[in-house]
């Protein structure tokens, strides 16, 4: 029993060292999760006006262009239990925060990050924000995303020098329109990712909890005496003309009667604005850097007319 | 959930999966065995009630077999066991191998075929073909993997699980196939079901007649579906004619026996039923028969000469459906793929362990629920 134990130990061994060196190696890198834990430690009390949401906010707003102690606290794919607990956990902090911008798009009603396909981005809310997980693989970088990926992101990092691609407000710089993709392709490919079986078991269960989240961040919102505003960010045609009418309009339905039922919720809605344009998209539903200051812009005159109110 | 329905008696799905726990096929049919064997005096009913439910639940085998016999298994619960190096090592290999074949043959097929089964109609005849080879290697080593990695895992624990599958892909004809594919279960029918209907000792009528319904039990056996009907009436018919002219045993040897090379003839009859083999598994992956029909239609089309789409994930799936069928070659005189690598010298031996694991780690498929499981 001893020599196989023995053996077991010593050809595991490389394996284990291989592994936890991935594991610092990787933790080492640079990332929009570990930036915004970080900047919302430091100067969670001077913000005023948060950004929560998903990619569309991430890569659609960017603060720069805003009004001043503007932070975008949104990431890719980030649902509203999410957004809910960035809030909770600098509930403390928050001294001068009097706006909170909220995403409300297509799919937000029946996401639920956890479960999704991008459920492997618990992990960087738990590494890096220092959430709770039930989840073993959320503790690791080595074992929520696969090695080839993981080998990826150490080459790009430390040998090929990847860029940063966040800006210092928390706006996704990824996006860019020198890079855009296919409108067309990519309005069927987003469409039919973001569009689920609204009347199945799970999705009606993920809806009811959104809500819940939904209203509990309008109760955090009012005991801070914060201004809520949800909104639809831009999309491109191609995006829209694919979206399932009932989801959609079952999105509307549930933004109007939350917005009918607390007069003190303001909705705002983009999503088929004409003055976002071709040049303005990085893809069928994501803005790119002009798209985003564009939008940025236009959503702070929005607040400011609100604000003046 | 759809049968209950029909019968106007309508679940949610927890409440399902607690009636019909997963496994629950395969520990139904040891029980089975258990009490069948005491009615025939094969065994003494047991009175040590945690042997009888250590070998009812023993958890290697839980979920997706091999179904053990009460025979084999109970005994071995009496009995003291010492830890035995050899069988330890030789069960981490098996372990090895069983994840190699799931991990890595069967999850990256798995990409491939879910791709092309789900929309046959618009593929070429020759990616509809290598998908229904992929299926084939997919579900084997999904299957095959499991059950290496439950006989492994016993035999880390001093238990002899009984074998469920003896490289199936190198057999000669339809019978050989069976006699080597999930073996717990075709030796079950054979015992609990086609012997005491008299197997092929009786007239000519009946042997057909107990032919037909051990391949269509062990078709329903997978599923309220016709297809796993047809999937078995498919191989009734295959099997039908070999034990009719009394060649259901002809090849009971291992291919290319004391031979490095098989010969020609072999080759012959290795293909051919390999080919029949993948028709009968279109069935099986399909949803319906009509899915089935349209697929196998759609192989036998001008298309087939077309460069199948998804290059590199079938030259990925190629060169590992290599590697196990050059280890299984090796080995198919032995237990599993990797037996024989103790005959090996070390340091080329533990190079091709940290090979496997790195290419279980490097190009693990997208991760896919045991097949079997459902069963």
């Amino acid at each position: 029993m001893k020599k196989f134990l023995k053996k077991i130990i010593l050809i595991s061994l490389p394996i284990i060292v291989a592994a936890i060196s991935i594991e610092y190696l990787l933790r080492q890198i640079p990332n929009e999760y570990a930036y915004k834990r970080h900047y919302l430690d430091k100067n969670s009390n001077k913000i005023e006006t948060l950004i929560l949401g998903s990619s569309h906010s991430f890569f659609g707003i960017n603060p720069a262009f805003m009004m001043e102690n503007t932070f975008n606290s949104s990431n890719v794919s980030q649902s509203l239990k999410y957004d809910f607990k960035i809030l909770t956990k600098y509930q403390n902090n928050f001294k001068n925060l009097t706006t909170i911008v909220l995403p409300i798009d297509y799919f937000s009603p029946w996401q639920d990050l956890a479960a999704g396909s991008e459920n492997w981005r618990v992990k960087n809310y738990v590494l890096y924000y220092g959430m709770k997980s039930f989840k073993l693989n959320d503790y690791s970088e080595f074992l929520s995303i696969d090695l080839q990926k993981n080998l990826t992101r150490i080459k790009d990092h430390y040998i090929t020098g990847g860029a940063i691609s966040y800006s210092d407000l928390g706006w996704g710089t990824a996006y860019n329109s020198s890079k855009s993709l296919d409108l067309i392709k990519t309005g069927q490919t987003a469409a039919q990712r973001h569009t689920n079986d609204i009347f199945s078991k799970e999705n009606q269960e993920t809806y009811t909890k959104n809500l819940a989240i939904l209203n509990s961040i309008l109760n955090f919102c009012n005991q801070h005496n914060i201004k809520l505003i949800l909104i639809t960010s831009p999309t491109y045609n191609t995006y829209r003309e694919n979206l399932s009418k009932i989801q959609l309009n079952k999105m509307f339905e549930t933004i109007y009667n939350f917005v009918d039922e607390h007069k003190d919720v303001t909705y705002l809605n983009y999503f088929a604005d004409t003055d976002f344009t071709e040049q303005d998209f990085y893809d069928a539903d994501h803005l790119n850097e002009i798209g985003a200051e564009k939008f940025s812009r236009k959503l702070a005159h929005s607040i400011d007319s609100l604000n003046k109110l | 959930m759809e049968a209950f329905a029909a019968a106007g008696i309508h679940l949610q799905t927890h409440t399902l999966k607690i009636i019909l726990p997963v496994g629950v096929s395969f520990y139904t049919f040891q029980a089975l065995s258990y009490s069948i064997d005491i009615y025939r005096k094969k065994i003494e009913p047991t009175r040590d009630i945690i042997a009888f439910f250590a070998f009812v639940s023993f958890f290697p085998q839980l979920v997706a077999g091999p179904i053990e016999r009460a025979t084999n298994l109970l005994p071995q619960f009496y009995a003291r066991r010492n830890f035995d190096y050899a069988k330890a090592v030789d069960g981490m290999r098996q372990i090895l191998w069983g994840l190699f074949k799931k991990i890595v043959i069967a999850d990256n097929c798995a990409v491939y075929v879910n791709q092309v089964f789900d929309t046959p109609q618009t593929q070429s005849s020759s990616t509809l073909l290598l998908a229904a080879i992929f299926f084939a290697f997919q579900i084997y080593g999904d299957f095959s993997g499991y059950s290496d990695i439950a006989i492994g895992t016993a035999r880390l624990f001093g238990f002899n699980l009984m074998r469920n599958f003896n490289f199936p892909y190198f057999s000669r004809d339809i019978a050989e196939f069976w006699r080597r594919w999930h073996i717990s279960l075709t030796t079950w029918f054979r015992d609990y079901i086609y012997i005491p209907l008299g197997g092929n000792r009786v007239s000519k009528a009946k042997v057909i007649r107990n032919t037909f319904i051990i391949f269509l039990v062990s078709g329903f056996w997978h599923g309220a579906n016709w297809t796993f009907i047809v999937w078995g009436g498919f191989h009734a018919l295959l099997f039908l004619p070999l034990v009719l002219l009394g060649k259901n045993r002809k090849n009971t040897n291992t291919i290319a026996e004391n031979r490095i090379f098989p010969t020609i003839t072999e080759c012959f009859q290795w293909g051919i039923t390999f080919l029949l083999v993948i028709a009968g598994w279109v069935f099986f992956r399909a949803k319906t028969i009509g899915e089935a029909v349209v697929y196998l239609a759609g192989i036998c089309n001008t298309s087939f000469f077309e460069i199948p789409t998804g290059k590199k994930l079938i030259i990925r799936c190629f060169l590992f459906i290599l590697l196990l069928l050059i280890m299984e070659w090796l080995n198919r005189n032995k237990q599993h793929g990797l037996e024989q690598m103790d005959k090996v010298k070390p340091i080329f031996r533990y190079v091709f362990y940290y090979m496997i694991v790195l290419a279980i780690l490097l190009f693990a498929g997208k991760e896919q629920v045991f097949i079997y499981f459902q069963f």
